[in-house]
């Protein structure tokens, strides 16, 4: 990094009798720490790339149309159920077929298109119910722990009862029951996943804000602050929320691959999303009863599962290096 | 300390009073019931009156609460819709099968996790180190349904070693406890690793190892003796998801519990039956979590219970 300094810089530098280096902000630091730590990178890379497939999968905006999946995913093909992925050909597989990359399912659907369309809910999973959660888990939690009282009591109360309850039974209960209602049903039970998921999950985000906005409210700077007359608005957003941001981004980073999990567990046991909307849960599920002769239809999602939960684990526990030096030994 | 379980345990009444009423309304908010949306059988408005005031579903809501919670606490949780039984009757059938589950599962975790985590620290940056690292967030991160796919295809269906479908010999438990216990296992062994770290650092095992002690004593008397502590207090938590992963590993491999009867009941509609194991799955939760509460205080003098 040395070499980036400016001559100037240089000059200073053997000026004071010291190593110049390009300056840095506490960001920038910690996402050079991020990218150095190889797992995260590499986690990194599987996320944008399942991002990409997920969107470029059909994508059709302002007159620019890409469409990476070969076929449409619910298109039956019946003489050509269950083709197995080309590369079981070199084992012996009698039964693949070069128009179905990665084999076909018990309706003859396309293996390959619909593991991209897949991507494409879990990629809305992650992000629409997380940012729901984080929105309420950060005002109530701000609120809670800065003006305290009645609001913080409350809060607390209605914490213990949801830890109470654990969290994938409170979503299944939430889910089920809605089932049948025009919330439960819209998009083919995607909406109620968002709730079920959200309802559960903000007591978490505000807890942990909660716990954070304590823990720095009586520190000198937020003393300084209010010192020169800033107003509770101001202290909770410029000075207060900065300094709790790199816990709240570390549980974001698991909140995501949670809130996919979550929804993978309920498409597969069959009250998550509704088939034929193709996702990893769904494909599971269909798949699970042809499974014992043709695995495929089910090996190739839970792999695809896998690999992403196993991105953002990576990048999650980078991230909290990276953002708490300290906790690195 | 009696006065910190007595309070725990008062505690956890208006805790569940608030989780039957929330399940309850849920369950009656939802439109419609098992009886009404049979198309093959046609049911005159009579018989469904009928059926309805059986199962007392033709009272007001508020009143069926105020029954049902009084019948809770005479132990009885009402009829199941689909199954013309006392739910009491159907959970206690399922009951044993989810606990022998879950104590396999939970005694495979323990006998893993903490040798594996104990060398893990002691040998810490080393290959050792690294692959149960490596094994333990394997374990966390993927999800135990995914686990036991690959497993029932590498072991039931290409070497067709061990039965997947149903319980009773211990070739059909197997899978089952090793699926549910990796990833309570896994995430206890992260816990050890890390606890066990921080001990070997403190001033105590310093002292113990200045004095000449043999290293053994020193890692198994005081060492290992601390770092248990926080561990022990994560078997609650980890009791907790072995509960609630009972029933994605339950239907996965068609297990005889309760966790399966909980999904079945779940697709069925049979709300009484949903109502009885929720209650019953929330009340386990909080024993689980309460006796390793209880359980810190006692083996940590330092903590002062409130």
């Amino acid at each position: 990094m040395a070499t980036a300094a400016t001559a100037q810089q240089q000059q200073r530098a053997g000026e004071m009798n010291v190593i110049a280096r390009k300056q840095r902000s506490l960001w920038g630091d910690a996402f050079y720490r991020l990218i150095r730590n190889r797992a995260a990178l590499v986690g990194l890379i599987v996320i944008a790339f399942a991002a990409l497939t997920a969107i470029f999968a059909d994508f059709d905006l302002l007159g620019i149309r890409i469409k990476l999946a070969p076929y449409d995913p619910l298109a039956q093909n019946g003489p050509k159920q269950l083709m197995e992925p080309i590369w079981t050909k070199f084992f012996g597989s009698k039964f693949t077929d070069p128009a179905y990359i990665f084999g076909s399912d018990e309706l003859g659907r396309d293996i390959l298109s619909r593991l991209m369309y897949s991507s494409r809910v879990s990629l809305i999973i992650g992000l629409v119910p997380v940012s729901i959660v984080l929105a309420i888990g950060l005002s109530v939690g701000m609120l809670a722990g800065y003006v305290g009282g009645v609001v913080d009591d409350v809060l607390m109360r209605i914490t213990d009862v949801v830890y109470a309850f654990p969290d994938l039974l409170f979503v299944i209960i939430i889910v089920a029951t809605l089932r049948g209602t025009p919330l439960g049903d819209a998009y083919n039970g995607l909406l109620v996943i968002f709730v079920g998921i959200a309802v559960v999950n903000w007591v978490g985000v505000a807890r942990l804000v909660r716990g954070q906005v304590l823990s720095v409210k009586h520190r000198e700077f937020v003393e300084a602050a209010r010192a020169i007359g800033a107003g509770p608005g101001r202290i909770m957003r410029t000075h207060i929320f900065p300094n709790i941001l790199a816990p709240i981004i570390v549980t974001v980073a698991f909140a995501i691959p949670g809130a996919m999990l979550t929804e993978s567990i309920l498409s597969y046991l069959g009250i998550g999303i509704r088939p034929p909307t193709p996702t990893w849960g769904v494909m599971i599920n269909e798949g699970f009863i042809v499974f014992s002769t043709s695995a495929w239809p089910v090996l190739l999602p839970s792999m695809c599962i896998s690999i992403v939960l196993l991105a953002f684990t990576f990048v999650g526990d980078g991230l909290r290096d990276a953002l708490d030096p300290r906790s690195k030994m | 300390m009696l006065r910190y379980v007595i309070r725990r345990l008062l505690l956890i009444i208006p805790t569940m009073f608030f989780v039957a009423l929330i399940t309850f309304s849920l369950a009656h908010a939802a439109p419609g019931s098992p009886f009404d949306r049979n198309a093959n059988r046609p049911m005159s408005q009579e018989t469904i009156d009928r059926i309805n005031r059986y199962y007392g579903v033709d009272k007001p809501i508020p009143e069926q609460f105020v029954t049902y919670m009084g019948n809770l606490l005479r132990g009885d949780l009402g009829l199941s819709f689909t199954r013309q039984r006392p739910v009491v009757d159907i959970i206690g059938q399922g009951i044993g099968t989810t606990f022998q589950l879950g104590l396999g599962a939970l005694v495979f975790a323990l006998a893993f996790s903490i040798p594996l985590g104990i060398i893990s620290a002691l040998k810490q940056n080393t290959l050792v180190d690294y692959s149960s690292m490596l094994v333990a967030t394997i374990g966390t991160t993927i999800p135990s349904f995914v686990i036991a796919i690959f497993l029932i295809y590498i072991f039931g269906v290409n070497l067709n070693l061990l039965p997947f479908v149903g319980w009773g010999s211990w070739q059909h438990m197997v899978m089952p406890m090793f699926v549910l216990g990796l990833g309570a296992g896994a995430f206890l062994t992260r816990i050890t690793r890390a606890s066990m770290l921080e001990a070997i650092r403190q001033d105590y095992v310093r002292t113990a190892r200045s004095k000449g002690l043999r290293e053994r004593t020193v890692i198994v008397g005081h060492a290992l003796k601390n770092a248990l502590i926080p561990v022990a207090t994560i078997i609650g938590p980890a009791t907790a998801g072995l509960i609630t992963g009972s029933f994605i590993i339950e239907t996965l491999f068609n297990v005889p519990g309760m966790g399966r009867l909980y999904i079945i009941s779940i697709l069925a509609r049979d709300y009484p039956v949903i109502m009885g194991t929720t209650l019953l799955y929330a009340f386990l939760i909080m024993m689980a979590n309460l006796t390793v509460d209880i359980l810190y205080g006692v083996l940590d003098p330092r903590i002062k219970v409130r």
